[in-house]
C-alpha cells in the first residue's frame, strides 16, 4: 500500500490481484439495541409516552462508518485504535458473526477469531467445554480426541478440568477459551488481544502455538494495543478511530501517528490531537471495490 | 441476497463546512471467483448437509447438558421424576377429587398420569427449544455452526432427559393406573404388545416439538416478546388437549366445532393413542395417527424453512 496522495488514481483501475484473501466492500455497522432510557430522546409525543410506559425502545449505535479495504494472502494486518473505536465490530463483521448494515465482506474462507471474550457453557466442566468447543468448530470426534491433550497442555488447567466452568476465575476461563480456539488451523486468522491475556507463564506457552498457527495461516489480522507487537509482526496496519478507517499502510508510519494522537489526547490537547487525526486521514489511501462483470461473490462458505 | 444495495455516499462530513481535500477513493477492480460472502446463508440443501456434518456437536451438546441439568438442587436429577409426579398429584387433588372431572373416565389415575407426563414432555421441549438461541448467545458468538443445531440439540436433550421419566410413567400407570375411584368402573390394566405404540408416538411427537422449537426459536430471536406468549399458549393448549378431563366433556360444552378442533390437536392425538393402547387395550381412531403424522412432518418442514430463512440474523447483539 502506498501512501502517496498526489497521484491521480480516480479513474485508473488497479490490476486484478490474483491472491485475494479478504475484501471488505463498503461495510458499515449500526447496532440496534434495546434501551430503557430511549424515551428521553424521542420527539414524537405518543411514541415517547409509549416508550416511557413500556420502558423499552431501540437505541441506534453507530459503530462503524462504511469502509473498504483489500487484503492479500501473506499479509499480516495489525488493527489499532482507541477503546470504543469500532475494532471489535470490524472483527465481528470479518468473522461473519454480524451482518454489516450496508456493504458486504468477502473472503476465501470464513475467518476464524482467536479471542478470549466468549465464555462457554457455564454449567459444564472444563473438559466437557473443550469437547463441545472442538465439535462446535466442526472437528470430528476423532480430531477432538487428538487435539484434547494439546488444549489441556496449552491452557495449563489440568487440575481444574473436572470442575464446572462457573468455578473458574475469569482469567482461567479466558485461558481455556483461547486454548480451545487454537485447536483449529484457520486459513484466515484473527487474533484479538490474545497476547495480553494470562500470566507470564501462559503467555510464553501460547506464543509457540500462536507462532505455529500464524505460520500456516494464509493471512493474519492482529488486534492489539501493543504497538511494539504490531510493528514486530505486521506488514500493514489499519487504524480505526471513532468508527472510521483513518489510516491503512506502513506499520512504522501509522503507529507513529497513532502514538502522537493518543499522547495529545491523553494530555488533553484537543486541537493537537485533532490535527494529528486530520493529517493522518488526509494520507489515507482509500479504495473502492468494483467487481468484474458478474463475479461479485454470493456463495456461502 | 446478492443484489443488496451499495452504501450510498461515504460519510465525509467533518467538522462543519470545511471542504474535503482528500482524493477520491482509488478504484480496485477485483475478480470474485473463489471468494465467498462471509456469514452468508447457504442454500437449504447445503444447510442440511452442514447440520449433518455437525451431528456430533448436536449429540454431545444434548448429552452433556442432560447430565448437568438440576445440578444446583440437592436432589439433582430426581427432580426430573418428582416434578411430573407432584404436578400429577396436584391435578388429581383439584380435578379428580374437588371438581370430579374423573366421572365417566375409567382408570382416571392412569388417564391423568399419561396426560401430565406426556404433555409436560412436549411443553418442556418446545419451551426450551424456543429459547435455545437467545439463551446460548455465548456459543453463537464464539463459533460458526449452523444455528439450527441448537434447537435440535435441545429437543434431543429433552428426549434423553425424559427416558427415566417415561419409565417411571410406565411403572406408575401399570401399578396405580387402575385404582378404582368413586363414580367410575375400574378396567384392569394388562401389559400387551399394544403398549409398544408409545415408540412411534414418541418419534412423531419429538418431530412435532422440534418443528415448533425451530419455528418459535426464530420468532423469539427476532422478537423477544414472543417468549411471554409461549407459556400462555401452552396453558391454553393444555386445556384443549384433554389432559385431565374426557373428550365428552369437551364436546358437551363446545359442540361439533370444539370436537373438530380437539381432533385436529396433535397433542390430543398423542394422548388418545397412548391412553387407548395402555389403559383400554384398544387402538385409537386411525385418524389420530394421520393428524399427528401430518403435524409432525408439516411442522418439521415449515420450522426448518423458517429457521433457515433467518440464519444470518441469529448472531446480532441484543
Amino acid at each position: 500500500m502506498s501512501l502517496d496522495v498526489g497521484q491521480e488514481q480516480t479513474d485508473s483501475a488497479d490490476t486484478v490481484p490474483e491472491d485475494l484473501a479478504v475484501v471488505v466492500d463498503d461495510a458499515s455497522m449500526t447496532y440496534r439495541i434495546r434501551s430503557s432510557s430511549e424515551h428521553l430522546r424521542d420527539d414524537g409525543r405518543w411514541s415517547r409516552r409509549f416508550k416511557r410506559v413500556t420502558g423499552s425502545g431501540w437505541a441506534r449505535v453507530h459503530a462503524l462508518d462504511s469502509l473498504s479495504f483489500v487484503v492479500r494472502r501473506g499479509e499480516s494486518v495489525g488493527v489499532i485504535g482507541t477503546n470504543g473505536s469500532g475494532k471489535s465490530t470490524l472483527m465481528k463483521l470479518l468473522t461473519g458473526k454480524l451482518r454489516p448494515t450496508t456493504g458486504e465482506v468477502f473472503a476465501t474462507s470464513t475467518p476464524v477469531m482467536l479471542g478470549v471474550n466468549a465464555a462457554l457453557v457455564k454449567d459444564l466442566s472444563g473438559q466437557e467445554n473443550i469437547r463441545l468447543g472442538c465439535l462446535a468448530m466442526g472437528l470430528t470426534p476423532a480430531e477432538t480426541a487428538r487435539k484434547f491433550e494439546m488444549i489441556v497442555e496449552l491452557s495449563g488447567l489440568r487440575d481444574a478440568l473436572h470442575l464446572p466452568l462457573k468455578s473458574y476465575s475469569s482469567g482461567m476461563a479466558s485461558r481455556l477459551q483461547f486454548a480451545i480456539a487454537t485447536a483449529v488451523d484457520p486459513d484466515i486468522l484473527i487474533i484479538d488481544e490474545a497476547l495480553n491475556t494470562g500470566d507470564a507463564q501462559f503467555r510464553s506457552r501460547t506464543k509457540k502455538r500462536l507462532d505455529e498457527v500464524r505460520e500456516q495461516a494464509g493471512c493474519v489480522f492482529l488486534v492489539s494495543h501493543s504497538l511494539g507487537t504490531i510493528q514486530q509482526m505486521c506488514t500493514r496496519v489499519l487504524w480505526i478511530e471513532q468508527g472510521r478507517l483513518l489510516a491503512d499502510g506502513d506499520p512504522e508510519w501509522v503507529t507513529e501517528q497513532y502514538q502522537e494522537y493518543t499522547e495529545h489526547k491523553a494530555s488533553g490537547r484537543r486541537r493537537s490531537s485533532e490535527i494529528a487525526y486530520q493529517r493522518t486521514r488526509m494520507h489515507l489511501d482509500s479504495v473502492s471495490v468494483s467487481w468484474a462483470d458478474g463475479t461479485r461473490p454470493t456463495r456461502a462458505g | 441476497m446478492a443484489g443488496r444495495k451499495q452504501a450510498p455516499a461515504r460519510h465525509d462530513t467533518d467538522a462543519g463546512a470545511s471542504p474535503d481535500l482528500r482524493p477520491a477513493p482509488r478504484r480496485v477492480d477485483l475478480h470474485g471467483d473463489g471468494l465467498i460472502r462471509v456469514g452468508a446463508r447457504p442454500n437449504l440443501w447445503q444447510y442440511l448437509k452442514q447440520i449433518w456434518a455437525f451431528r456430533h456437536f448436536v449429540i454431545y451438546d444434548s448429552h452433556a447438558r442432560v447430565a448437568t441439568s438440576n445440578t444446583s438442587d440437592s436432589l439433582g436429577r430426581l427432580w426430573m421424576i418428582m416434578n411430573p409426579v407432584l404436578l400429577g398429584f396436584a391435578f388429581f387433588l383439584v380435578f379428580g377429587l374437588l371438581l370430579q372431572t374423573s366421572r365417566g373416565i375409567s382408570n382416571f389415575i392412569g388417564y391423568l398420569i399419561i396426560g401430565v407426563f406426556m404433555f409436560r414432555f412436549a411443553t418442556q421441549a418446545i419451551g426450551n427449544g424456543s429459547q435455545s438461541i437467545t439463551k446460548n448467545q455465548n456459543v453463537v458468538h464464539a463459533f460458526n455452526f449452523p444455528r439450527a443445531c441448537l434447537p435440535l440439540a435441545t429437543n434431543l436433550r429433552e428426549l434423553f432427559a425424559q427416558i427415566p421419566t417415561l419409565l417411571v410413567m410406565t411403572v406408575l400407570v401399570y401399578t396405580l393406573g387402575d385404582l378404582p375411584l368413586p363414580g367410575s368402573e375400574p378396567d384392569p390394566i394388562d401389559l400387551s404388545w399394544r403398549w409398544l405404540a408409545i415408540f412411534p408416538v414418541l418419534v412423531l411427537m419429538v418431530m412435532m416439538t422440534t418443528g415448533f422449537s425451530l419455528l418459535l426459536a426464530r420468532a423469539v430471536a427476532t422478537f423477544d416478546d414472543v417468549k411471554h406468549l409461549i407459556s400462555f399458549g401452552t396453558r391454553i393448549w393444555m386445556y384443549a388437549s384433554c389432559v385431565f378431563f374426557s373428550s365428552e366433556r369437551w364436546e358437551r360444552i363446545g359442540g361439533d366445532t370444539a370436537l373438530l378442533i380437539l381432533h385436529l390437536n396433535p397433542m390430543y392425538c398423542v394422548l388418545d393413542i397412548v391412553r387407548q393402547a395402555w389403559l383400554y387395550d384398544a387402538w385409537a381412531d386411525p385418524m389420530r395417527w394421520y393428524v399427528l403424522g401430518g403435524w409432525a412432518f408439516g411442522l418439521c418442514l415449515i420450522g426448518m424453512l423458517a429457521f433457515w430463512q433467518a440464519e444470518e440474523t441469529y448472531g446480532r447483539e441484543r
